[in-house]
């Protein structure tokens, strides 16, 4: 699943239209689905972003093979084109930083940030925004640091008066490979950790019902010994369990050795 | 999504964080240099990056970035209760680097570590100084501890620094312990009989498996080759040996290989060990899930995991009886669990 965070209607009217997604009512937020993707309209600044993302990601908790995607304009000094994408690599807030991990090659060209409590007239030395931070905070929570990815396009050089809604629907239309090229990259570096199937993890653990916690954990790391040693080879037969303590210990043991074998 | 071609990992050291402070050391403008390409990213202080929460060692360990810092307080550290102080009046390890280039499944730092970058200490000179008031005196440093420092060597320098110090210091001895077959560092450097460079090899089969990313045996073997025939002080490594199937075959065949191309009378020491860990650091292994050596019903003794006594034995008796081929008992040094 991507979860694709924006801060204004108007930056997420192109995502809409371009994903194909349709508007869903299930948290007080707005909110546009389809199979793969969930976009979150959080509204302005720093408290809607943290508010929301929150929200959205303690009711549908991401999977560690989901991504996160931050897009939204922000204002930067006159050596970044408007129009351009960038993709941030460190976020400032007042004194605290934060900081995406990048494994992936892009063509985007990276930057830091500065996440600003208001929309900026005055100069910086880097682009500014008003949600990332508070973006990263809540969304760190769920996600490592490499699942996230938080791209900005330049919409005006500290001039926000001169933005306006349908340019920021179009700075987002021009900008949609620029988001495919992150999604794909940030997609193909995420690794399932879990190494059983469905049906296996519940063997697995209808399995551990029978012994105690203690147990239950040895013979986790024994069946997890197996899997990583024989990655193409299905788990063994389990044993019946045996209803005397004593016998239960000895099949238990028996099992381990086996797996680790 | 449109666009799904798949990309390429980007290469080493994609992006240098440095700390303010060392933006003008030397070595960093060095470091600069070398990766011209890559991204930089100033920071305040190494630790924002390395102790971040939510990293993912596994996922880093495939794009490895690169700190450049300053290292605050002690470089220098006491010899642990896992290595061999080689009965040097005193043993250190200095700690001018933190995470290694390589990535073996077997590897603490994994369960030391938050983050699989690597912090580079650039003020090495610091060292030096911090090690002086224990120079009157027998004194062992190992210098490869919390990295393989030769691995890196080329763009650190500091096996180079670390041996022209020696060079000045009677009292002071060496260990480089490294999996790295760059020898080319070490051939303008005249060697000295109180450094020991010491070699860590395993079977193929065993890199393959669980040494992700360090150079072959046989690279490693030439590198061996080479360093002995420059006049270097070598000492051999069988350790950790990893248990696995085909064991019994598999490292008596391997001590052959090398007393096949490696003179024994040629090296000071062979070591032997199995695997051990402390339990901390197992527990950290464990979460990763990414190799079976975590999760092998080891034995646990005062905060240690082995392998449980039966099979250490089996280890240590099985290589023991191999080495007593080619070198005497003396010269043969083995890591077991103090009973």
């Amino acid at each position: 699943m991507i979860y694709i965070i924006a801060a204004l209607d108007a930056e997420a009217r192109a995502l809409v239209d371009y994903y194909q997604l349709k508007r869903d009512s299930a948290l007080p937020y707005t909110l546009y689905t389809n199979e793969r993707i969930i976009l979150l309209v959080s509204g302005m600044g720093k408290s809607n972003a943290l508010m929301a993302v929150s929200a959205l990601l303690g009711w549908k908790i991401p999977k560690n093979t989901d991504i996160l995607i931050n897009i939204g304009i922000c204002g930067a000094p006159a050596a970044y084109e408007i129009g351009e994408a960038l993709l941030i690599h460190q976020i400032q807030d007042e004194t605290r930083r934060y900081y995406p991990d990048i494994l992936y090659t892009h063509s985007l060209r990276e930057s830091p940030l500065t996440c600003v409590d208001e929309a900026q007239s005055a100069l910086h030395d880097a682009p500014v925004d008003m949600e990332s931070s508070a973006i990263f905070q809540a969304a760190s929570r769920f996600f490592k640091l490499h699942q996230m990815a938080f791209v900005k396009i330049v919409s005006d050089h500290f001039a926000p008066e001169t933005v306006s809604k349908e340019g920021v629907v179009e700075l987002i239309r021009s900008n949609l490979d620029a988001l495919d090229e992150v999604c794909s990259a940030l997609e193909h570096v995420q690794s399932p950790d879990t190494l059983y199937t469905e049906d296996e993890y519940k063997e697995v653990e209808r399995l551990k019902s029978y012994f105690t916690k203690a147990q239950g954990s040895a013979l986790d790391d024994a069946l997890n010994y197996f899997r990583l040693k024989h990655p193409t080879m299905p788990l063994p037969a389990y044993p019946d369990i045996p209803d005397s303590k004593r016998e239960r210990k000895r099949a238990l043991e028996e099992l381990i050795a086996h797996l680790t074998a | 999504m449109k666009n799904s071609s798949h990309t390429s990992p980007p290469k080493l050291f994609s992006h240098l964080y440095i700390e303010r402070s060392v933006l003008d050391h030397p070595q960093t403008q060095m470091i600069r240099a070398k990766f011209g390409e890559s991204q930089v990213i100033v920071i305040d202080h190494y630790k924002e990056v390395f102790n971040r929460p939510s990293q993912s060692f596994a996922a880093q360990s495939r794009s490895k970035k690169l700190i450049l810092a300053r290292k605050e307080g002690k470089f220098l550290h006491e010899g642990s209760q896992y290595s061999d102080g080689f009965d040097h009046k005193q043993f250190f390890y200095a700690s001018s680097v933190m995470g290694c280039l390589y990535d073996c499944d077997y590897c603490y730092l994994q369960g030391l570590y938050p983050s699989a970058n690597t912090v580079l200490f650039v003020n090495l000179e610091e060292a030096f100084v911090q090690l002086l008031p224990y120079l009157g005196e027998d004194t062992l440093v190992a210098t490869s501890y919390d990295t393989d420092t030769l691995a890196i060597e080329s763009l650190t320098h500091q096996t180079r620094e670390w041996l022209a110090f020696a060079e000045d210091h009677k009292h002071l001895h060496l260990e480089i312990r490294t999996k790295s077959a760059n020898i080319k560092s070490l051939k303008s450097i005249a060697p000295n009989p109180r450094v020991t460079l010491a070699w860590t090899l395993s079977p193929q089969e065993i890199i393959d498996v669980y040494e992700h990313a360090t150079p072959s045996f046989e690279k490693r073997l030439s590198a061996v080759e080479e360093a002995i025939a420059l006049g270097w002080k070598v000492r051999l490594c069988v350790d950790p040996v990893i248990y696995t199937e085909h064991f019994d075959s598999l490292y008596p065949k391997l001590i052959d290989q090398i007393f096949e191309t490696i003179d024994p009378n040629a090296i000071e020491h062979l070591t032997l060990g199995s695997f051990r860990m402390s339990q901390n650091h197992l527990r950290a292994l464990k979460k990763l899930r990414r190799s079976d050596v975590a999760f092998y019903p080891y034995a646990v003794r005062d905060e240690m995991v082995t392998y449980p006594e039966r099979i250490e034995n089996t280890i240590l008796e099985t290589l023991l009886s191999k080495a007593l081929v080619y070198l005497p008992q003396e010269r043969i040094r083995t890591w077991q669990r103090q009973l």
